[in-house]
């Protein structure tokens, strides 16, 4: 009775690049784990595990608290590509 | 002593001897509340993510440092007051997982801060290092030059 899995298998990117600590300062690699409009993505459909999701929420509101990466975006904000005017 | 983190963001309105001197008053307040600053990382002028008191743009600064857990308070209250400061981020490196990427992050700091006074350091050097090179270069060619001629002149 073994059901067929409908979507590929999800694994933890961090867990597999062994992620120890994880820098907000460097809002490149906290783009993987944000949505289009800068939300947190949920832990099922980035695939994270719990303990790097915790880790990057963590960092994700740091960042926010520290302007490099926006609370919000409206539609009239919203940028094609946002992080590089950022730099 | 705990390690901490403080990154800070200074008005863009200022001159940039003035951003210094504000950068030198901050961390004064640090060692003056018995930190000891590790390293500095000047991120420099950037676009801040989201307008803060309608400023677009503000000069990132980080500072590591150690202090004791019971002068946070007072750095942070010191920084709220002054008015220079957009925004301060304070940051606890607490476990031994942490106190390792502090480590590596002063290094880094470090080294950046390194390259940067090199780069500004070199010019002079690196003229004197290239000079050489380029006067060496003829000097080597000019006796193979030489060779040819030599023997077509013993040919003849």
């Amino acid at each position: 009775m073994s059901e067929k899995r409908k979507y590929k298998k999800r694994y933890c990117k961090y867990c597999e690049a062994k992620v120890d600590f994880m820098d907000y300062k460097e809002v490149a690699s906290l783009r993987f784990s944000l949505s289009e409009r800068y939300k947190i993505m949920p832990r099922r459909l980035t695939g994270n595990c719990k303990r790097h999701q915790d880790m990057i929420t963590v960092v994700i509101k740091r960042a926010r608290a520290a302007a490099l990466v926006p609370y919000t975006v409206t539609r009239k904000q919203v940028v094609t590509a946002p992080f590089e005017n950022l730099r | 002593m705990r390690h901490y983190e403080n990154l800070v963001i200074v008005k863009p309105t200022l001159t940039a001897e003035e951003i210094q001197a504000s950068l030198k008053a901050i961390e004064e307040v640090i060692t003056s509340n018995g930190g000891e600053i590790a390293a500095t990382n000047a991120m420099g002028m950037r676009k801040l993510a989201y307008p803060i008191n309608k400023n677009e743009r503000g000069y990132y600064q980080v500072i590591y440092y150690s202090a004791a857990p019971s002068a946070i308070s007072e750095i942070e209250r010191r920084f709220r007051i002054n008015e220079e400061l957009l925004r301060f981020v304070t940051i606890k490196y607490d476990t031994n997982r942490e106190i390792k990427a502090w480590n590596g992050l002063v290094e880094k700091a470090n080294k950046k801060a390194e390259l940067a006074e090199a780069a500004a350091a070199t010019p002079a050097p690196e003229a004197a290092t290239e000079a050489p090179v380029v006067e060496e270069a003829p000097a080597t060619e000019a006796p193979t030059e030489e060779a040819p001629v030599a023997t077509e002149a013993a040919a003849e």
